[in-house]
């Protein structure tokens, strides 16, 4: 049988996880998918494969994460609802648990209509919090939507994601509620600027003890340049990034910002490491995999806990 | 209602170019309440293709005719008598309306005028939402009356998803998110219980896959 | 095309000139049948159907006269004339007719409708003849 989750050994042994992204690539090149990957080696505990994101076409999640898996990794597959119906969805779950993957994230996937294929029909069979439930009844009671048993449960690590800083926000702890509810073993949040605001988040989820019922990820992407801090800020749906952190990246000259908004990850992770109830913390350098170690190092989380015959 | 826009002209136009006897129908029902196939629109379609036949030197002739409801056979029988005299039915009725004459009558060439959009409501003169799926199986109870299969964007039940911008659905900015109007008015009634339970998935075959669905009622058969 | 030999329609709100039954007299007796009034109680009650049936009867061009921004007397008449008017010009440039053909004036209160009318002929006409005129 194969070994059970990486991240979940990690945090269940009460260590502070380090996860970060990957997005497939827009062919089918394994060696890309290789590549991404190895720039990651040793720095975080698990990675997330991108599931087609924006709705634009990718190398599978699934295909990749078996690749990574290859390469001595522990995948997360991201799962949205928005490409597959509900056959689909159980049947691919039942697959990336017999090629060892040990992660899942349910998530409802962005609209169709940002990619390249937007004349595509948006499934939407489930939503996300009804794949939570899906993933957890297949696992923890052996059966399929309907109750026809399975010959063998699949063995998956239950993820979901939560943006602690979307509309309606007095609704946003309620829903996390529903997802831990729902089955969600882990929770990766929406990056993280605004960490006052953050931590009443926190506060509010230790205040009914959600923390203890699930391990919470804090999200985090290092910003390149003012320019993407100040897109971020105005153009992007459900982002908090306040004011003086664009200052902060505008104050220094254009070739500095990158070390800026590397200071500033390595900030909200030191931030977030001193934040009670916060297990962890889900990287999003996306196509910047390369400034993934350098974050784990400066932050002090080097080297990744080990677990014997890895 | 049912909602429906006229066909561009110059779709109209290739469609019946090979006819010069056209019976144009309107209904007096729901397209003539979204002003797209009632009696005015029947009149303003037939003036337009008048006047473009005589500009190319064309002959045609269209009788103007508008039915009550173009999907009931009591109302579809008046064209009985006039429907030997012309080429071609060029429908203003939705694509229910349209099916249904040709169904009464089969050896006629029945065309479609309009584009049947949705079911909705009129929010004011000239404004025009769509609210309804059809889906078969009514939840709105349990979602203050707003409809998350139709108004978000994902047909999420347990919503909202992560990408609303303000209150917004982040498919289109004029678009308010469902999920905000739910969340918000069963907070003003105190009802946010109705959302605490995981809704479990919606049963799609009440609506879609099996084809046309129908109704029979025996108590209503002649 | 030449401006004496036009035919033109005239839809126009009554509240512009009390007295327009009396004042248009003049006109229709010079121009004949190269022009036709059709008055109104408001502006606000033009129907899109009867500009288009009036460039169907072969109107070279067709006037609507309404009264001025904020002085129609029953309030949104004729913002109704105008949107409907363009709603109309839409329609004929759908099948090949110059949007021209249908225009909007809006009165000021001091003219009558012999005036109006009167400055509305000395205008140069940038179309031609009605492709719809009987051959």
């Amino acid at each position: 049988m194969s070994e059970e989750s990486r991240l979940k050994r990690v945090l269940s042994a009460g260590r502070f996880a380090v996860t970060a992204e990957c997005g497939p690539p827009k062919g089918a090149d394994p060696e890309a998918v290789r590549k991404k990957g190895g720039l990651l080696k040793g720095c975080v505990d698990s990675v997330n494969v991108t599931d087609n994101q924006t709705g634009v076409v990718r190398l599978s999640s699934l295909a990749a994460c078996v690749l990574l898996r290859e390469e001595g990794f522990d995948p997360v597959l991201q799962m949205v609802t928005r490409d597959r119906n509900r056959i689909a969805l159980q049947s691919d779950i039942l697959g990336a648990s017999a090629l060892g993957i040990r992660n899942i994230l349910c998530l409802s996937g962005d609209h169709q209509v940002f990619g390249n294929q937007p004349q595509a029909k948006g499934v939407f069979d489930i939503d996300s919090i009804q794949l939570i439930q899906v993933v957890r009844q297949m696992r923890d009671e052996g059966h399929i939507i309907g109750g026809e048993k399975l010959t063998q449960p699949p063995d998956l690590f239950i993820g979901a994601s939560e943006n602690p800083f979307a509309e309606p926000a007095a609704y946003r702890v309620a829903r996390l509620a529903k997802k831990i509810g729902a089955g969600a073993d882990f929770i990766q949040t929406q990056c993280i600027y605004n960490l006052s605001r953050f931590g009443k988040w926190m506060s509010q989820l230790r205040d009914k003890s959600y923390d203890k019922r699930a391990y919470i990820l804090g999200g985090i992407t290092p910003l390149k340049s003012a320019k993407m801090a100040e897109y971020m800020s105005k153009k992007v749906a459900g982002m908090d990034l306040p004011e003086e952190v664009v200052a902060r990246m505008k104050s220094v000259p254009t070739s500095e910002q990158r070390k800026e908004g590397i200071k500033i990850a390595v900030e909200t992770i030191e931030a977030l490491r001193e934040m009670k109830g916060v297990s962890g913390v889900h990287i999003m350098a996306i196509e910047w995999e390369e400034v993934v170690p350098q974050l784990v190092e400066e932050a002090g989380l080097m080297p990744r806990p080990s677990f014997g015959k890895e | 209602m049912i909602t429906a826009e006229r066909k561009p002209l110059a779709e109209i136009k290739a469609m019946i170019a090979p006819y010069s006897k056209i019976l144009l129908a309107g209904c007096g029902t729901c397209v003539a309440e979204c002003a797209s196939g009632g009696e005015k629109e029947v009149s303003l379609l037939a003036s337009q293709l008048r006047m473009d036949a005589r500009m190319e030197g064309r002959e045609i002739e269209i009788k103007e005719i508008t039915l009550d409801r173009q999907c009931v056979y009591e109302f579809i029988d008046q064209l009985t008598s006039l429907i030997d005299q012309y080429d071609v039915v060029l429908s203003l009725g939705c694509g229910a309306g349209v099916q249904a004459v040709a169904e009464v009558f089969q050896k006629v060439i029945v065309l479609p005028g309009l584009n049947t959009t949705f079911i909705g409501e009129t929010k004011e003169a000239g404004i025009w939402f769509e609210n309804c799926r059809a889906c078969g199986d009514c939840k709105l109870g349990l979602f203050a009356a707003v409809c998350p299969i139709t108004r978000c964007a994902k047909g999420l039940l347990n919503g909202p998803c992560g990408g609303s911008k303000g209150e917004h659905c982040e498919v289109d900015v004029d678009t308010p998110c469902a999920w905000q109007l739910i969340v918000t008015r069963l907070e003003e009634r105190g009802r946010l219980d109705f959302l605490e339970q995981v809704h479990p998935p919606v049963d799609w075959s009440k609506s879609q896959g099996k084809g046309p669905r129908k109704i029979l009622r025996e108590d209503q058969k002649n | 095309m030449d401006r004496e030999a036009a035919r033109i329609t005239i839809f126009f709100c009554q509240q512009v000139d009390s007295e327009q039954e009396t004042n248009r007299r003049a006109i229709e007796r010079e121009l004949g049948d190269r022009i036709r009034f059709f008055p109104l109680p408001c502006s606000g009650r033009i129907d899109t159907l009867q500009l288009l049936r009036a460039i169907e009867a072969g109107a070279d061009i067709v006037y609507l006269v309404t009264c001025s921004r904020g002085a129609c007397r029953y309030r949104e008449g004729n913002i109704r004339a105008w949107k409907r008017s363009a709603y109309a010009r839409r329609l004929i440039e759908e099948i090949g007719l110059e949007g021209e053909r249908l225009e909007v004036i809006q009165a000021n209160e001091r003219q009558t409708i012999d005036e109006i009318t009167r400055s509305l002929l000395t205008r140069d006409i940038h179309v031609g003849p009605s492709p719809l005129r009987a051959k």
